[in-house]
């Protein structure tokens, strides 16, 4: 594995913002680092919505936010130092229940050597009820370091 | 023309006699407007409403406007028709609010995945003529799971060798139904005690009500998988024991002072899962199962089947025990 290689897991939230800076501070200007963004796609439930009108919004609001966190990241990554020819943002449909699942795969068949995810604290009842995508990525990455921001 | 309700009541249950009169319904938007003494026509048949259905919450009646206990007058059958309403709201489990979504069409989904399986409450789905996903449900003649538990004359000891391995073996077949539930993608949504009931003919547990949902998470099943665990806690103490309870069956402040987080639950933190504590007698597989769902947990069950593969030596074990 390379470790210069970093996939960073992001899911427009804030915490894979901070994952991004992180990572910007980390790798600044130095050479040969590579970076991927990854933002596993799962679209809401449409159980959840009364009618297909509002699904479809939904669903444009989730886009929408996916495309501005990549340009905020890439922005951020470049005004940290790092080239911009080193960053790729990549959007991935989720196969499966497990966003974690997905991220590892990502990560196995690019033979990234560091994963690293954003992590916004749960609680243990919290865990039990809905999991943690970032404690699953620490339970069963392999050959790989993992970086867990907080 | 089509016929108003005396009609259809002369004309298929002659021997009846209503309070009232009201009128045919084919579109059910308006469920508020729908009650006694009206008729629902969908799929061909016509619903009777003879009431709404309530919940009893904390000793209050909570009616459900949206479901309606019915006479079918074509055959005499009882059923419950579930009209659609659409809400969300936040559920309060323990110390945690949980976005809660009422989901018509999942509900009718499931009923679909288990026609013919009686482990679930069996229906069918209809639309109105105003394309509402109308749920016609049977009515399971039995009673809550927990009531008929509690209700059993036995002190704790004797309800645990002579009943409890019994209800354990159910509660397992009761599981696996969630299982197959979660192997085709779907969750029940609302594991609760008195969601699970015995039908008085067959002695058979029966999930109902498969409604609710939330968002995805990245354990889809954590939330039904902790009401299994709730509920066996329950069915293993034959109720629930905090601090009061444990007063009143005359625990002094040292055994009391003895009790630590770890041994009350995740979520509902007041409520003791370290049932080996109370009940010596409780064998250390069943504890061990009860403390996965306890605060001083470490691991937690990820599906079904890993909380059965825990759950299936202790049923073993209890009934050498009975032997």
């Amino acid at each position: 594995m390379n470790f210069k290689k970093i996939l960073v897991a992001v899911d427009a939230s804030e915490n894979s913002f901070r994952a991004v800076e992180y990572v910007g501070e980390i790798v600044g200007s130095s050479p040969g680092f590579e970076i991927t963004l990854l933002m596993v796609f799962r679209p809401p439930s449409r159980d959840l919505f009364p009618d297909e009108a509002a699904y479809n919004a939904r669903i444009s609001e989730i886009k929408s936010n996916a495309e501005a966190f990549f340009k905020k990241a890439e922005k951020e990554l470049e005004g940290k130092g790092v080239s911009s020819h080193s960053v790729a943002s990549v959007c991935l449909d989720a196969v499966g229940t497990s966003i974690a699942q997905n991220i590892l795969d990502f990560q196995q068949s690019g033979s990234y050597g560091t994963v690293v995810v954003g992590r916004r604290g749960v609680s243990k009842a919290e865990e039990f009820l809905f999991g943690s995508v970032s404690n699953k990525i620490v339970h069963y990455a392999k050959n790989c370091t993992i970086w867990v921001v907080e | 023309m089509a016929e108003n309700v005396k009609e259809l009541v002369k004309r298929y249950r002659p021997d009846l006699s209503l309070a009232q009169y009201g009128r045919v319904f084919t579109d059910t938007t308006s469920f508020m407007e729908i009650g006694y003494g009206d008729v629902i026509s969908i799929g061909g048949l016509h619903y009777l409403v003879l009431r709404d259905e309530a919940e009893r919450c904390y000793g209050i009646e909570d009616p459900k406007y949206w479901v309606k206990r019915c006479l079918v007058l074509e055959t005499g059958e009882r059923a419950i028709l579930k009209l659609v309403f659409h809400e969300s709201f936040d559920l309060e489990l323990g110390n945690l609010k949980i976005r809660c979504y009422r989901s018509p069409e999942k509900e009718a989904r499931i009923l679909d995945l288990v026609r013919g399986d009686l482990r679930f409450m069996q229906g069918k789905s209809r639309h109105d003529s105003a394309g509402n996903v109308v749920r016609i449900l049977e009515v399971i003649s039995g009673k809550r799971l927990d009531q008929a538990v509690y209700e059993i004359e036995a002190d704790h000891k004797t309800y645990f060798r002579e009943h409890f391995p019994g209800i354990l073996e159910k509660f397992m077949g009761s599981c696996e139904a969630i299982a197959f539930l979660h192997g085709h993608g779907e969750l029940h949504g609302d594991i609760r005690r008195d969601h699970l009931w015995i039908e008085h003919r067959t002695g058979r547990y029966r999930w109902i009500d498969f409604d609710y949902t939330y968002d995805f998470a990245e354990s889809p099943f954590g939330l039904d998988i902790f009401g299994l665990g709730s509920l066996l806690v329950f069915l293993a103490g034959k109720g629930i024991y905090r601090i009061q309870e444990l007063e009143e069956m005359g625990f002094g402040d040292r055994f009391l002072d003895s009790l630590t987080n770890e041994d009350f639950s995740l979520l509902y933190v007041n409520r003791i899962v370290n049932l080996k504590k109370i009940f010596p007698y409780i064998p250390d597989s069943l504890n061990n199962v009860l403390l996965h769902f306890s605060q001083g947990a470490e691991v937690f069950y990820e599906s079904v089947d890993e909380f059965l593969a825990d759950l299936r030596p202790c049923l073993g074990h209890l009934m050498e025990a009975q032997k």
